[in-house]
């Protein structure tokens, strides 16, 4: 689909300022578009601190580039060994948590002010609101705060491996200390939805400056279809399902007979 | 070349799928099997969902089980009303089926179940065929002719609701085939398979049909069983894979008629043999699966996206 490149880069280009109230904004909007072929794509933000170029870059504060994704309900599991077999012996279900989640920032930001600010990977990741009347497979000794915890870890572990969740503070690059530009990885299993992106400029633990925009994922083409297709109408889709079979078989087999005959 | 597989979530590589339906097909055109019972742990080794594995395997155990049925059709070695009292009986069956799939899904156990139902099904498959084939092989060197029973009296001719099957020149009662069809149908149900390596022994011992008329008899029943089972799937687990079921289904058809053409010229037994270690090796992948303690014992999974 796209010889060009893989990798189409949506531009967001906006100046924080100390002083001057201006936001400029580039572009915002944008959607990216995930078929068959789609092996993820690098979304770029870049922008600038629009100070006094000369001001050391101390002075200008941290930045905190925040992507959300659409939330969804999910369901954790644990196997436990019982008798030598390893079973799922917990069952947790999660409701309301964001499907893809990144956040960076040029320098290491305290959990504490993140908690206040209502910043991070869940706030699952630090306190322990899990919900426990969600444990809709409980095969005992599940009550103490550290198997709270364990589950929460293991929420942010899982989706991190997949490359849905990702902290960092050492990618957003800065170019002759007043522009600043990073590339966040959408890996090609996220969740199709509405997707904020949220920057934020830090000075003495205040947010001075946010600037919000959004953009949609979409998944298209023909895989997409009958994925929708099997959903919305099950019994046409499975009647489809054996008309192909049948014919194929049929007509696989007619096929040979003519030409064992010849 | 890789494939986008919507139902399963995930790409696979079209040459390795192809490869798979292509062996599969082969085998289950040599040996009279429906291969359905390798089938669907092949897949699940490939990474794809064990209930899209099931599912989807039903769904190409149609194609594969019509194609067969229509050669002995031909050669009139099908019993269509043997095959219909089979089918009731296996309509009940994989209704029960689907129900015990649907609640392992929702209890977080299909996975584990499928692989011990699996693991027990293959390592008996597995050891049968190694003895038989291996007995084979021994009396072919002592030079032996084995000789076959062809009709067998049994329980299944002294219960009630005795009905006449001409083409099997039987007069039985209806119970046991209809038993025999139920349990298949809860098995092919919730595993994916089409059940003739069950059936057909069943059929041969339990009703004393004649052996020419069996493969034709099971095959017939089984296209009933695998289309019910495919739409029971489609509306109620949602797991049937269009994409990855047409790209087995044209691989394996084509195996399987190469397979017919190389069983009439190969001597069976060294292959069927190696069959049976190929069985028993998938056995033990399973057996391993369940045992070895798994890198990360938390599995995630998205229930839905909230828009």
């Amino acid at each position: 689909m796209h010889i060009k490149s893989s990798i189409i880069s949506i531009i967001l280009f906006l100046t924080l300022t100390f002083n001057v109230t201006a936001l400029v904004i580039g572009s915002d909007d944008e959607e990216i578009l995930i078929d068959a072929n789609f092996s993820g794509q690098d979304l770029l933000v870049f922008g600038a601190f629009y100070a006094d170029p000369s001001q050391p870059r101390d002075e200008k504060g941290d930045l905190l580039i925040e992507v959300v994704g659409p939330s969804e309900d999910v369901m954790l599991r644990k196997k436990k060994s019982f008798i030598g077999f390893w079973l799922n012996a917990y069952q947790v279900e999660f409701r309301d948590i964001p499907g893809f989640y990144y956040l960076s920032s040029t320098s290491e930001i305290d959990d504490e002010f993140l908690d206040q600010n209502n910043i991070g990977i869940l706030k699952a990741k630090r306190s322990s609101e899990i919900d426990w009347s969600s444990l809709t497979i409980n095969w005992g000794g599940l009550d103490s705060e550290t198997d709270k915890k364990e589950f929460n870890e293991a929420l942010i572990r899982t989706k991190t491996q997949e490359s849905l969740y990702k902290e960092t503070d050492n990618e957003i690059e800065i170019l002759d200390g007043n522009l600043f530009k990073t590339s966040i990885h959408i890996p090609n299993t996220v969740p199709v939805g509405k997707y904020d992106v949220n920057v934020y400029l830090i000075i003495d633990e205040k947010i001075t400056k946010q600037y919000s925009y959004h953009f949609t994922v979409t998944r298209i083409g023909i895989e997409e279809a009958i994925y929708n297709f099997a959903f919305d109408f099950p019994l046409l889709y499975g009647i489809i399902s054996l008309t192909i079979a049948v014919i194929t078989g049929w007509s696989g087999a007619e096929l040979f007979r003519r030409f064992r005959k010849s | 070349m890789s494939i986008y597989l919507p139902i399963a979530e995930l790409s696979v590589n079209l040459f390795v799928l192809l490869s798979l339906g292509g062996i599969v097909g082969f085998l289950s055109g040599m040996f009279g099997l429906g291969g359905g019972f390798l089938m669907t742990p092949l897949l699940i080794f490939m990474g794809i969902p064990t209930n899209v594995a099931v599912a989807t395997s039903a769904n190409q155990i149609v194609a594969s089980s019509i194609s067969g049925t229509i050669g002995h059709w031909r050669q009139g070695l099908v019993d269509f009303k043997m095959g219909g009292v089979l089918l009731i009986g296996s309509v009940f069956g994989s209704i029960l089926g689907i129900w015990i799939f649907k609640t392992l899904v929702a209890s977080g156990q299909i996975e584990t179940v499928i692989s011990i139902l699996y693991f027990t099904l293959l390592t008996s498959i597995g050891t049968l065929m190694l003895i038989e084939s291996s007995q084979v092989i021994r009396d072919r060197i002592r030079k032996k002719t084995v000789k076959k029973k062809i009709h067998y009296h049994n329980w299944a001719h002294r219960l009630p609701f005795k009905v006449r099957f001409y083409k099997s020149k039987l007069y039985i009662s209806i119970i046991p085939p209809i038993i025999i069809g139920f349990f298949i149908g809860v098995l092919s149900a919730t595993m994916g398979i089409g059940g003739s390596f069950i059936l057909i022994p069943a059929m041969i011992y339990f009703l004393g049909m004649p052996t020419s008329k069996v493969i034709g008899t099971s095959l017939f029943q089984i296209i009933f069983i695998t289309a019910i089972i495919t739409l029971l799937h489609t509306t109620t687990t949602f797991a049937v894979d269009a994409i990855l079921a047409f790209f087995l289904i044209i691989s394996s058809v084509i195996g399987a008629q190469l397979g017919v053409l190389a069983a009439n010229k190969l001597r069976g037994e060294e292959i069927r043999a190696l069959l049976a270690v190929i069985v028993l090796v998938v056995a033990v992948k399973i057996a391993l699966d369940l045992l070895v303690p798994p890198e990360e014992v938390f599995n995630l999974s998205v229930l839905r996206v909230i828009f």
